[in-house]
């Protein structure tokens, strides 16, 4: 009966409940984390603890900076995960290896970028594709350590480089992918009171895009904006789209009967051109203008394109509707188009820009002091000039110069303005462009 | 043993250990049922009640909108953004001098590198060491309205900031971005409309730091510079700064109550008068779907 008693009273103590003093909610623990060192010791691809070593592993090379450059592993070899001999240099013994059996030679690269000091650091290399572990490559991994080991510098996708510290930057830029904001010192001439405004500045803003699908380019641009000030003028336009396409089939051809018949093709590269919601407005002394384009739609014609097709002179022309929201009228407006965009070199660094651009105001009813017969012509040039790339984002330079001619604004004199802007432009997102090169191939 | 027996099998099920280890984000209640001990600032719906004080005036104020806060990785760059977006920010108050703000979209958006440096373009690059994040502040569609001036409204359209961040922080939680600021405002009132433009004339700096569970966050944000009147041609000066500290009290349904305490001076810029103008508040807030499982 005692030991049933104690029994009893040991498991009612063992079963106390909390009741209305209950503790506090414990924090439910997180799954215990590896120590941090450990996970910043290690990058992504070689954490799994390295199988034993049957045999002495082979001292690596030096990496200390000699008068050559180091060759560059390629960015389409597979690459193996190789350990070597820890060293000073790379003390964790961890290299990227690619490579060729039939010449019995690695090049190899610490899978880890090197500190100023030229010291393995704890970052893993960015922007490397993954490698294959030692056990499943081809060759079996002490046979690959009886290769020559030379030292090297671990590959990178095409448009971007990396240097001996194993860093990666990106070199090549595609511009026509990209959202900008920028502003230029716009000096404006003549003006329409006194010789002109030298205290004019111009803000910009766009999102551009490019698809590239099959045959064709889809060029789209969103929200491009120009704001000047001092003499202020602004232009708008919320969407724009215009396609470019290499066409395979010829649109007609001539065979020719002198001599040998030889047949001769001609392309007809058509496209398409569309703005959405465009609005200019602008003020000149007491002048006020102010159109809003609901649409416009242009056929294009390539004179000339790139391979690629983002480079190309062409000739567009169409119609537009448009309405002078200052003097209360709508107009329908086709113009003609000779224009240029021309990208220069390889890395997408030099741009030229061109149009000359003539436009008739159609079906418009009059407007007092306005001519019976409003036009405008406009030219534009432009050069735009990667300077620097911050955190591989592009600082460029921009220079253009512009003059317009125009009689669709009441009060305005009939002659030409003139400007000129210089400034900078900053740029995101600017992936490497479609055809960028690797490191390897450009340094080559 | 019968006793024994039931007060062991008792035992064994009223004083179980917590289970197993889940999530550090939950905690479990006497009854075993989980609720969220962690909240993120940066996202939710808010809204905000309290009483502030300007210029001596004493009134009723209420806040709303929407806080959103996202992370991705770049896909042309391979490295992480941390952006916060606040959307439809309203705030209203009453008393003598009532008025009420609206924000159409407010937002930041950095990029984080953990080396950051600046590319010259020479045949065999120079990388030179830059020890910040490129940040990017948007603001659009800031409307503000006082009734008491008289008829008229102030619109700031937008506002584009260019920014870098020396923090560098590898988390959303923390941020400080300064740098040269451009916008356009409009001035509407009886005697006409002016468009005042600052083309990166200006600077501001933003602030945010958020402690690892949510319930302290502090944001301070400020911008100095000046502001060109495009019809008069002249220049003025104007700064704006503000502050605001909030801490999570209690959480109802797991939606958290925050008190909030907030402050802000504007210094030639305030309504259609441009007035200097100080603020303090203190309120409540809750911030909905802001818990993070």
């Amino acid at each position: 009966m005692l030991v049933h008693a104690v029994a009893l009273g040991c498991a009612l103590l063992l079963t106390q409940t909390p009741g209305p003093e209950a503790p506090p909610p414990t924090a439910i623990e997180a799954a215990p984390a590896p120590p941090p060192e450990a996970v910043d010791d290690v990058p992504p691809r070689v954490e799994e603890p390295p199988p034993a070593a049957p045999v002495a592993l082979p001292t690596p090379p030096s990496l200390a900076p000699s008068d050559k450059p180091l060759p560059m592993q390629r960015w389409e070899r597979p690459t193996v995960c190789l350990r070597l001999a820890p060293t000073a240099e790379v003390p964790s013994g961890r290299w990227r290896a690619q490579c060729d059996d039939t010449h019995r030679r690695c090049l190899v690269a610490p899978a880890r970028e090197l500190d100023i000091d030229g010291i393995e650091s704890d970052r893993p290399l960015e922007r490397v594709a993954a490698c294959m572990e030692e056990d499943m490559a081809r060759v079996p991994p002490d046979e690959l350590r009886t290769y020559e080991m030379q030292a090297s510098i671990a590959e990178a996708p095409p448009g971007w480089y990396r240097d001996e510290r194993g860093r990666v930057m990106q070199f090549n830029f595609d511009l026509n992918r990209r959202i900008w904001v920028g502003g230029a010192w716009s000096p404006l001439s003549p003006a329409l009171v006194g010789e002109g405004r030298r205290d004019r500045v111009r803000l910009d803003f766009g999102i551009a895009l490019d698809i590239d699908h099959k045959r064709a380019l889809h060029r789209l641009r969103f929200l491009e904006t120009e704001l000047s000030l001092g003499e202020p003028s602004t232009d708008f336009t919320a969407v724009h789209y215009d396609l470019s396409v290499e066409r395979q089939d010829p649109a007609f051809r001539i065979t020719t009967f002198l001599g040998e018949p030889r047949r001769h093709d001609f392309f007809l590269n058509l496209g398409l051109w569309v703005d959405f919601l465009r609005v200019e407005d602008l003020k000149r002394g007491d002048v006020e203008g102010g159109f809003i384009t609901w649409g416009a739609v242009h056929g294009t014609l390539d004179l000339w394109h790139s391979r690629d097709l983002v480079s190309f002179v062409r000739l567009r022309a169409g119609p537009a509707v448009e309405r002078d929201y200052v003097n209360d009228t709508s107009a329908l407006v086709p113009s003609a188009v000779l224009e240029g965009d021309l990208t220069l070199d390889r890395d997408g660094f030099h741009h030229l820009r061109f149009a000359a651009k003539a436009e008739k105001l159609l079906l418009a009813r009059d407007v007092p002091g306005r001519d019976e017969s409003p036009e405008r012509l406009r030219l534009q040039a432009g050069y735009e000039l990667i300077l620097l790339a911050i955190n591989d984002q592009p600082l460029s330079l921009v220079v253009d110069g512009r003059g317009t001619w125009r009689n669709d604004l009441p009060g305005l004199p009939d002659r030409w303005e003139w400007s000129a802007s210089a400034g900078l432009r900053f740029s995101f997102w600017a992936p490497p462009r479609r055809a960028a090169p690797t490191a390897e191939h450009a340094r080559d | 043993m019968l006793a024994l027996g039931l007060a062991l099998v008792l035992a064994a099920s009223t004083g179980e250990p917590p289970p197993a280890p889940e999530q550090p984000c939950l905690a479990r209640d006497a009854r075993g049922d989980t609720f969220p001990i962690c909240f993120d600032p940066g996202d939710g719906v808010v809204v905000g009640v309290g009483t502030r004080m300007s210029q001596g005036s004493p009134a009723l104020s209420l806040r709303a909108g929407v806080h959103l806060r996202t992370g991705r990785t770049s896909q042309s760059k391979a490295t992480p953004w941390y952006n916060n977006h606040r959307l439809a920010g309203v705030e209203a108050w009453g008393g003598e001098q009532r008025g009420f703000t609206v924000t159409a979209y407010d937002g930041l958006l950095r990029r984080h590198l953990e080396e950051g440096f600046i590319l010259v373009p020479t045949a065999r690059p120079v990388r030179i060491p830059f020890p910040f994040d490129v940040s990017l502040a948007l603001r659009a569609g800031h409307l503000e309205r006082r009734p008491w001036e008289g008829r008229g409204w102030t619109l700031e359209t937008g506002r584009v900031g260019l920014l870098v961040d020396p923090l560098r922080a590898a988390s959303g939680r923390v941020w400080l971005a300064l740098g040269p600021v451009a916008s356009h405002t409009l001035r509407y009132s009886p005697q006409g409309t002016e468009h005042a433009l600052s083309p990166f004339t200006s600077l501001m700096f933003d602030l945010g730091l958020e402690t690892e569970d949510g319930l302290w966050a502090l944001r301070a944000s400020g911008l100095a510079g000046w502001n060109r009147d495009v019809e008069g041609g002249t220049l003025d000066f104007r700064a704006r700064s503000d502050a605001s500290l909030e801490r999570v009290l209690i959480a109802v349904q797991d939606q958290p109550v925050a008190v909030r305490l907030a402050g802000s001076y504007v210094g030639g810029d305030a309504g259609l008068q441009r007035r200097d103008e100080w603020t303090l508040g203190v309120g409540l807030s809750v911030r909905a779907f802001s818990s993070r499982w």
